[in-house]
C-alpha cells in the first residue's frame, strides 16, 4: 500500500539525512531529560499538597505524563515536521513537485519529513510508562495493552487530522504558523488528565483540539478506567476527523489549482 | 492534426486569476481589511496549439506573459478557466497516476532533491515513487550519470554542489522515470554558458533517444536556437506566433543587417543606415527591412565593395521587437 511504502521510504531518507547531524542527538537527549525533570518536579510539587488530583493518584498521573511525553514525541517526529514542510511548500511554490508525482498527494505530504532525534521522546515516554505501570502493580493484561495501543493510534490519527486541517488553511490564508504555535500551548494542557479542568475547557480539549483523546484516553487504558464507550467514541471521532481532513485537503487543493476560485 | 497524432492538444485555453487589489498606503490597507476589491487578470487568453510526438517546442514570452501558467495547466497543477487540454490523451487536471508517470516538470528556480543527502539517494526515492523497475532504473541512472558527467558528484550531499551541478542533478532526477513529455521552465536559469550548453545537449540527447516531446521556456535564446525548431510566442496571454524559429525572424524583424567589406576602410556609410559595428574594412549596417534592397543597390553603386551580405538580425533583437509591440496582432 502506498501509505506504508512511502512512509518507509521517506523514513529511510530522513534517517540518512539526520545521521549527519549527530550533535542534534545530544541536544535532543538533553532537552528531553530537562523536560522530564521539570515534569517530575511539577508532579512532586502537586503531591506535596494532596494525595490525589481529580481522582488520579500520583502514580496514575505518572502514566498520564508518560503518554504525554510519548505522544509529544510522535507529534514532533512525524506530524509537525510534515505539516511545517507542507506549509513552507505552499508558500514557496515547491508543493507543485509533490503534486506532479504519481502518488496520493495527501499521503505524500504527510510522510515526507521526519525528525528522528525526536524519537528520543518516544523512548523516554515509554520508559516513564514502564516505571509507572510497574509501580501501579496492576498487572497489565493483553487486552489492556491492546486497548492502550489502539487508543494511542486513534489519538495520533486525531492529532494528525486536526493538524492537517489547520495546515490546509494555508491554501486560503498563506500564513498560518501562529495557529500552529497555539497548538503547542494547548498540548501542554494535556500534561494533566482533562478531567481536572472546568467543563468548558474539557469540551474544548476533547472536541476542538483532541488532546483528551490523544493523552488522557490512552492513559485511561493503562489505569483501568477506559470504557468500551470511550474507545468506540474515540474510533468514531477519529474516523470523522480523518474524513473531514481529507475533504478539506481536497477542497484546498482545488483552490490551490484555481478550480474553485 | 487529429488527436491521435498529437501529444499535446490545446484548444481555446483560458486562465483567469482573481487578484486582490488595493491602493498604496496604510489607509488603503486598513480599508482592505473590511472591503476587499479584486480584479480579474487574464493570464492566458484563448490559446490553441498542438504538439506532435517528439517535437521540441520553445515557449517564448516576456515575464508575466503566461508561459508558466500554461505549463502548469499542461502538467495538471492548475485548472483551466476555460478551454480544453489533452496531454497524451489525458486531461491533465485530473492528475491520474498514469498521466503523471509519463510527464515531468522541471522548474529552474525550485529544487526538489533532498538537500542533505547525496543525489543518488534521492534518485532512489524517485525510483520508488515512480515504481521504476530496478534494472531499467539502474540503466537510465548510469546513462544519465555518464551523459551529464555526474561521476563523483552523485555521492556528494546536494548542498555541497555548485548551482550548475545541482541543476544537472535535478534534471537527471526528474527524468529517471523516462517521461514522454517534458515541461521545462527555465531549466538553465542562472547557469554559466558552459553549463547551459551541457544541459542543452543533454535535453537534445534525451529527446533523440526516447522520442520525448519537450516544451521549454527560457530567457536564453541560445537554448531555444539550439533545441527548438518551432517556437510559440505568447504575449499578454495571447498567442502571437506559432511556427518555425526562422520564420519568426522573417515575420517580425523590422530591420535587416547588411554586412559589407569595403575596399576603402575610411568610407563613411552613416548615410545609408545605422552603423552598428565597424571593424577595419568591415561594417555592419542596420536598415529598415522594407528598404533593404534599395539600400543594397545604392551601396553597390556608390561604394567600392569587396563583399556584401544581408542577414536577419539576431533572434534576441527580433524577440525584443516583438515584445516591445504593445498592440497584439
Amino acid at each position: 500500500m502506498d501509505l506504508f511504502r512511502l512512509f518507509w521510504l521517506y523514513l529511510r531518507v530522513s534517517v540518512m539525512n539526520e545521521l549527519q547531524y549527530r550533535v542534534n542527538f545530544f541536544v535532543q537527549v538533553f532537552q528531553s531529560l530537562l523536560a522530564l525533570i521539570t515534569g517530575l518536579v511539577g508532579l512532586a510539587l502537586v503531591f506535596s499538597h494532596t494525595n490525589e488530583l481529580g481522582g488520579w493518584s500520583r502514580t496514575e498521573l505518572l502514566v498520564v505524563m508518560g503518554v504525554h511525553i510519548l505522544m509529544g514525541g510522535v507529534i514532533r517526529t512525524v506530524i509537525q515536521p510534515n505539516m511545517e514542510r507542507l506549509m513552507s511548500d505552499v508558500q514557496e511554490g515547491t508543493l507543485d513537485y509533490a503534486l506532479t508525482k504519481p502518488a496520493d498527494s495527501q499521503i505524500l505530504v504527510s510522510v515526507r519529513q521526519f525528525r528522528i532525534w525526536q524519537t528520543i521522546d518516544i523512548v523516554m515516554g515509554l520508559l516513564v510508562l514502564l516505571v509507572a505501570v510497574y509501580q501501579l502493580q496492576l498487572g497489565i493484561g493483553v487486552l489492556q495493552t491492546l486497548s492502550f495501543v489502539v487508543a494511542l493510534l486513534l489519538g495520533a490519527l486525531m492529532i494528525y487530522s486536526f493538524w492537517l486541517i489547520l495546515t490546509t488553511a494555508a491554501f486560503w490564508v498563506v500564513r498560518v504558523e501562529h495557529v500552529l504555535e497555539l497548538f503547542q500551548g494547548v498540548y501542554q494542557a494535556g500534561r494533566w488528565p482533562v478531567g481536572i479542568y472546568p467543563a468548558w475547557l474539557q469540551t474544548g480539549l476533547t472536541f476542538l483540539v483532541p488532546v483528551a483523546f490523544a493523552v488522557t484516553v490512552p492513559a485511561e487504558a493503562l489505569t483501568g478506567r477506559l470504557t468500551l464507550q470511550t474507545l468506540l467514541g474515540a474510533a468514531a471521532l477519529s474516523a470523522l476527523l480523518l474524513v473531514l481532513a481529507r475533504w478539506i485537503w481536497r477542497t484546498g487543493l482545488r483552490r490551490y489549482s484555481g478550480a474553485s476560485a | 492534426m487529429s488527436i491521435s497524432t498529437t501529444t499535446i492538444h490545446v484548444k481555446d485555453l483560458r486562465k483567469t486569476y482573481v487578484v486582490p487589489e488595493r491602493d498604496a498606503g496604510l489607509k488603503a490597507a486598513i480599508r482592505s481589511l473590511v472591503r476587499r476589491t479584486s480584479r480579474e487578470v487574464k493570464a492566458v487568453d484563448n490559446i490553441s496549439f498542438d504538439v506532435a510526438p517528439g517535437e521540441v517546442v520553445g515557449f517564448l514570452g516576456p515575464n508575466g506573459a503566461g508561459k508558466t501558467t500554461t505549463l502548469k495547466m499542461l502538467s495538471g497543477l492548475l485548472y483551466p478557466t476555460d478551454g480544453a487540454i489533452s496531454v497524451l490523451g489525458h486531461v491533465p487536471s485530473r492528475r491520474e497516476k498514469n498521466f503523471l508517470r509519463q510527464i515531468t516538470l522541471v522548474m529552474g528556480q525550485r529544487n526538489q532533491l533532498q538537500w542533505d543527502i547525496p543525489a543518488i539517494d534521492s534518485f532512489e526515492l524517485n525510483r520508488a515513487i515512480y515504481r521504476i523497475p530496478e534494472a531499467e532504473f539502474k540503466r537510465t541512472r548510469d546513462d544519465f550519470i555518464e551523459l551529464l558527467d555526474l561521476q563523483g558528484l552523485v555521492n556528494k550531499p546536494v548542498r555541497n554542489l555548485s548551482l550548475g551541478e545541482r541543476m544537472k542533478m535535478e534534471i537527471a532526477g526528474a527524468l529517471l522515470h523516462r517521461p514522454k513529455v517534458l515541461f521545462l521552465d527555465e531549466p538553465t536559469i542562472g547557469l554559466d554558458v558552459t553549463m547551459q550548453r551541457r544541459i542543452r545537449k543533454f535535453i537534445a540527447e534525451y529527446n533523440h533517444r526516447y522520442s520525448a516531446t519537450v516544451l521549454l521556456t527560457s530567457h536564453y535564446m541560445a537554448d531555444v536556437e539550439a533545441l527548438c525548431r518551432r517556437v510559440i510566442v505568447i504575449h499578454h496571454g495571447q498567442l502571437l506566433f506559432d511556427g518555425e524559429l526562422s520564420a519568426l525572424a522573417r515575420r517580425f524583424a523590422a530591420y535587416k543587417t547588411i554586412e559589407v567589406t569595403l575596399a576603402d576602410a575610411s568610407a563613411d556609410l552613416g548615410v545609408y543606415g545605422e552603423v552598428v559595428e565597424k571593424d577595419a574594412g568591415k561594417v555592419k549596417l542596420r536598415v529598415p527591412k522594407a528598404e533593404t534592397s534599395r539600400i543594397t543597390a545604392r551601396l553597390l553603386a556608390d561604394v567600392e565593395v569587396t563583399d556584401l551580405s544581408v542577414e536577419d538580425p539576431p533572434i534576441e533583437d527580433v524577440i525584443e521587437t516583438v515584445f516591445a509591440q504593445e498592440a497584439v496582432l
